[in-house]
């Protein structure tokens, strides 16, 4: 990226001052306004709940090898899964990316010193760990078991915690609200001068998107599920038919937020992969402008497609087919991205670096994903797939494959940016195909045992044993892939005390946040105010040189150990 | 819209002159929007045409639309839309627009039946014990 | 190093993110919009329910909406443009500088949104005693075998009689009663915490602007309490046609 830097002209060179080491104090974490160490602190704690998550699907996918059940009674199993969904929506999926790396990067790659409202961003924080705990404290105190998506009647009749649960995401809910109304007032306001739109690195657009998602449709299932706390708590009947209210008002309106949520999981994905992919492929991102627009008709369009997950509720056969149709368009801009990052990597000079090889299975993977959701939004396959294992399949392909994939390849990327090391790049590629391997062994054979007609959210299958067999390949998938989750948490830990220091751009990438700070970057990111004077991509295929250098020889060096 | 950071003249209170809603303009609204209350009322119980007073689509439309201008009034000056940067007209704006996807879901009701059903009644849905609902249909 | 080259000597102070005060200044009402674009939404879907519901079943919410007493929710609403107006003016004097005035202004906000809740008070005590709040104890319309009960309610005693509105029989299906009042305590009860929350954060300003404190640089934090203020007023515009006026 062209840019200069204004201002008096004896910059020193780096300080050896970052944020990390700026103060050391618990305090000056805890109550920290510095949009890096929020991030920061938003790792350990999605991390922590993610690994919660992992549990109960360790539990689910252990008593699934038998047709008969193993460990669990049928409620012990609904609290397992429904604290497994829970967990892993609320408090990892749609946090994970924005919480983390948005925090981290959008300051910094637009060329500001901070978020917009630092303490607001703090207060964000503080709801999100409040809600999760709440929720966690509902599973302890007895468990729920609705799954996440706490249909009434039975989430109204239930005598379990469910509305602890719900506060907890009420309050969660409102955190990522606040940290969206944060990225839109930093988006919009805070760019350096000659940041135009058309500059902007498309991970700050799809996370533009996220946020107007974010405001637009989370409110929506916070009233939602209050009211289902409401009608729990004081006998209010506002979907109790027999009041004459309407049941399937409640699924409307919890996918009216609940079908864009998917978008608020994968937008920031998008993002994060254009990065990738322009980077290690060395050429800009191939029609720019598509791929912008394209999340942002993901943000609109992505509200108008929510009965596809109601075909088999009263939900009118008209508003079926209107569903559908609208469903089939809207994979169009998802596929124009797909496109354009294989039409980026075509000429470009290709290196399978960690990170790029986690972009590269979150393609295929998301591909998968995407397509097979097709099939669900037509409205006769539905039928008969809806409700078994085809689903769970189908959004574990594009929410683990997709925004987890793109979240570690995320991580990798911008790991030496945040702390200032290099992790082992031969750890690194091996975890990448672990963990692609171990996906596909864990959820392929789910698209066929569901299409065989395995039922969701059952523990037992003692009526087709002969569905034992994809099981116990799922929980073999299951295991590898958890070790592969495992990896990437030690060796990044240890590279952050044995790691070798990082330059500021260790991938020779493109970037405000690569080439005008320090890695890690100081307090307020930068030295000097910056100008911005050209496109952020302005990689170049032929020019490249340093970059396959610098790795290669780190891999070579860890093979040898 | 991006690069104009530049410095510009503000007042002692950091507002540029002309972004101040003047005194004047804030009573003649208030002014309005009283009118609208009393019009509001006034319709809803002595409107002299016992015609109208019957027509449920009339009176609602009647009440719906003073509301709406009352809204408009608040919006555009109280809140400042007007006097707003675009971007803020855009947000505003949108905000509204956004609201009425949500009726997409009547599009849902006007095409199927819905229940009740006779004997939803007996079916157990909420919290509640069973014999809180007398009186079942 | 970052104040060092944005410090003005004669404008309010730039907090450390910001470039200038005119960037300062635009960056907060834009987050406070796309807040309130949050709470439209977020009561958007309160209206949807209960426009279906309207729709449905429009005579039985006319016949039931009759239990409401039309005269307080109408004091409520000249309470609340009240207070929209004496907001509007808050501001305008901040801008202005004018901080005595501007403080009377909110003072006067804050007795108004008070006046609204003692109303509620008024309304929702009555409706209690009436046993229609629906929770255990609701209780609507003639029911075989029982006296046609009477319940009195010392809150509708109280109420001088100008505000008193005549007592209609309790008329309309049971069930869709208590669906109307479902939606109506939830709607007028989240207002009313709306209103509560204004309280706090106008108390929390006028605090903050007699002790001189740092955080209040210059008008915006006024006009941002304004902001969610105006649209607190918007909420209940529509409330009271809903609610209380509903045609034949
Ligand atoms: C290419 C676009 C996509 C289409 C056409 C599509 C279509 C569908 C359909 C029709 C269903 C409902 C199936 C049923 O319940 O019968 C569904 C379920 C689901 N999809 Fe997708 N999908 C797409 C992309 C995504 C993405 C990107 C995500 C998340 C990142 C996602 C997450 C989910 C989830 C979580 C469910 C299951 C919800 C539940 O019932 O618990 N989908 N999808
Ligand atoms: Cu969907």
């Amino acid at each position: 990226m062209s840019a200069t830097v204004v201002g008096q002209s004896s910059a020193k060179p780096s300080e050896p001052k970052n944020y990390l080491n700026a103060d050391h104090t618990l305090k000056s974490w805890l109550l920290s306004v510095d949009h890096k160490r929020i991030g920061v602190m938003y790792l350990i704690a999605v991390t922590f709940f993610f690994f919660i998550g992992s549990i109960a699907a360790a539990m689910i996918r252990y008593e699934l090898t038998s047709p008969k059940g193993i460990l669990l009674s049928s409620e012990v199993y609904n609290k397992t899964f429904s604290a497994h969904g829970i967990l892993m929506v609320f408090q990892f999926l749609v946090v994970v990316v924005p919480a983390v790396l948005g925090n981290f990067l959008i300051p910094i790659m637009i060329g500001a010193r901070d978020m917009a409202y630092p303490r607001l961003n703090l207060l964000s924080l503080y709801m999100f760990i409040t809600g999760g705990f709440l929720i966690l404290a509902s599973f302890v105190l007895g468990g729920v078991d609705a799954g996440w998506t706490f249909y009434v009647p039975l989430s109204t009749i239930s005598e379990t915690q469910i509305s602890l649960c719900l506060v907890g995401i009420f309050i969660t809910g409102f955190s990522s609200i606040f940290t969206a109304v944060n990225f839109i007032g930093t988006i919009h306001k805070m760019r350096a001068p000659g940041m135009t739109w058309y500059r902007l690195p498309l991970f700050i657009w799809s996370h533009y998107a996220t946020a107007i998602v974010v405001i637009l449709g989370t409110p929506v299932v916070a009233i939602t599920l209050f009211l289902v706390v409401v009608e729990r708590g004081f006998g209010f009947g506002i979907f109790s038919p027999e009041l004459g209210g309407d049941p399937v008002l409640f699924q409307h309106l919890f996918w009216f937020y609940s079908h864009p949520a998917v978008y608020i999981m994968i937008l920031p994905a998008f993002g994060i992969i254009s990065e990738i992919i322009s980077c290690f492929s060395r050429r800009p991102i191939f029609g720019y402008r598509f791929v912008a627009y394209s999340s942002l008709s993901i943000a609109f369009l992505g509200f108008l497609v929510w009965g596809h997950h109601m075909f088999l509720s009263s939900q009118s056969v008209l508003q079926g087919i209107i569903f559908s149709l609208i469903s089939f368009i809207l994979a169009v801009p998802s596929a124009v991205k797909v496109f354009n990052w294989t039409l980026t990597m075509v000429k470009g000079s290709v290196h399978f670096s960690t990170p790029m090889l986690y972009a590269l299975g979150f393609m295929g993977l998301f591909v998968i994903g995407g397509l097979t959701g097709l099939y669900l939004a037509s409205v006769d396959t539905d039928v008969h797939l809806t409700g078994t294992y085809f689903i769970v399949a189908h959004f574990h392909y594009v929410m683990v494959g997709g925004t987890i994939l793109a979240y570690l390849g995320g991580i990798h990327f911008w790991w030496p940016k945040m702390f200032g090391r290099t992790y082992s790049e031969f750890w690194g590629r091996l975890s990448a195909m672990i963990i692609f391997i171990g996906f596909n062994l864990t959820f392929f054979p789910q698209f066929m045992v569901g299409y065989l007609g395995m039922p969701r959210r059952y523990h037992y299958y003692y009526f087709a044993p002969e569905w034992q067999f994809y099981h116990l390949l799922s929980t073999a998938g299951s295991t590898v892939l958890g070790f592969g989750f495992l990896l990437p948490a030690l060796y990044l830990t240890y590279s952050l005390f044995k790691g070798k220091k990082a330059g500021p751009n260790p991938w020779n990438a493109k970037g405000l946040e690569w080439e005008y700070t320090s890695s890690p970057p100081i307090t307020e990111n930068f030295t000097q105010p910056i100008l911005v004077t050209d496109s952020v991509y302005d990689y170049n295929p032929a020019e490249d040189s340093k970059m396959y250098e610098v790795d290669e020889e780190a891999t070579v060096e860890d093979m040898n150990k | 819209m991006a690069a104009d950071h530049g410095h510009h003249e503000y007042t002692a209170g950091g507002a540029h002159a002309h972004h101040i809603l003047p005194q004047k303009t804030i009573f003649t609204i208030f002014g309005f929007l009283l009118a609208g209350m009393v019009l509001t009322i006034w319709a809803a119980f002595y409107l002299p045409i016992p015609n109208l007073l019957e027509n449920t689509f009339f009176m609602q439309s009647l009440a719906l639309g003073i509301a709406v201008f009352k809204a408009y009034l608040v919006v555009t000056y109280f809140m400042g839309v007007k006097m707003g940067t675009r971007l803020v007209k855009i947000f505003a704006i949108g905000g509204f627009v956004w609201f009425f996807v949500l009726f997409v879901m009547m599009a849902d009701y006007v095409s199927r039946p819905m229940e009740p059903v006779v004997g939803w009644e007996k079916v157990p849905s909420s919290a509640l014990p069973r014999d809180t609902v007398k009186n079942p249909e | 190093m970052s104040h060092s080259h944005t410090k003005e000597t004669d404008g309010p102070e730039v907090y450390f993110q910001y470039e200038d005060i005119e960037q300062q200044q635009e960056t907060y009402l834009v987050g406070m919009w796309s807040f309130l674009v949050t709470e439209v939404m977020f009561f958007g879907a309160l209206f949807l329910i209960y426009t279906l519901y309207r729709w449905k079943f429009h005579d039985d919410f006319y016949l039931v909406h009759e239990q409401l007493n039309w005269k307080m929710g109408g004091l409520n609403t000249l309470i609340l443009l009240t207070s929209s107006f004496t907001v509007a003016l808050a501001v305008h004097f901040a801008q202005k500088g004018n901080t005595k005035l501007q403080m009377r202004c909110l003072f006067a906000t804050i007795l108004c949104a008070f006046g609204f809740l003692a109303v509620k008070t008024f309304e929702y005590g009555a409706k209690i005693d009436h046993h229609l709040l629906p929770n255990h104890h609701f209780q609507y319309g003639h029911v075989e075998g029982e006296e046609e009960h009477h319940v009195e309610s010392k809150w509708d005693k109280m109420l001088p009689s100008v505000l008193q509105v005549e007592k209609k029989e309790q008329h309309g299906n049971p069930q869709r009663a208590r669906l109307f009042f479902s939606i109506y305590f939830t709607m007028t009860g989240l207002h009313g915490l709306h209103v509560i929350i204004g309280i706090i954060c106008f108390t929390a300003l006028m605090i903050l602007i007699k002790i001189k404190s740092s955080l209040i640089t210059d008008y915006v934090p006024t006009e941002m309490v304004g902001l969610y203020w105006h649209f607190v007023d918007l909420v209940w515009i529509f409330l009271y046609p809903l609610y209380y006026l509903i045609p034949k």
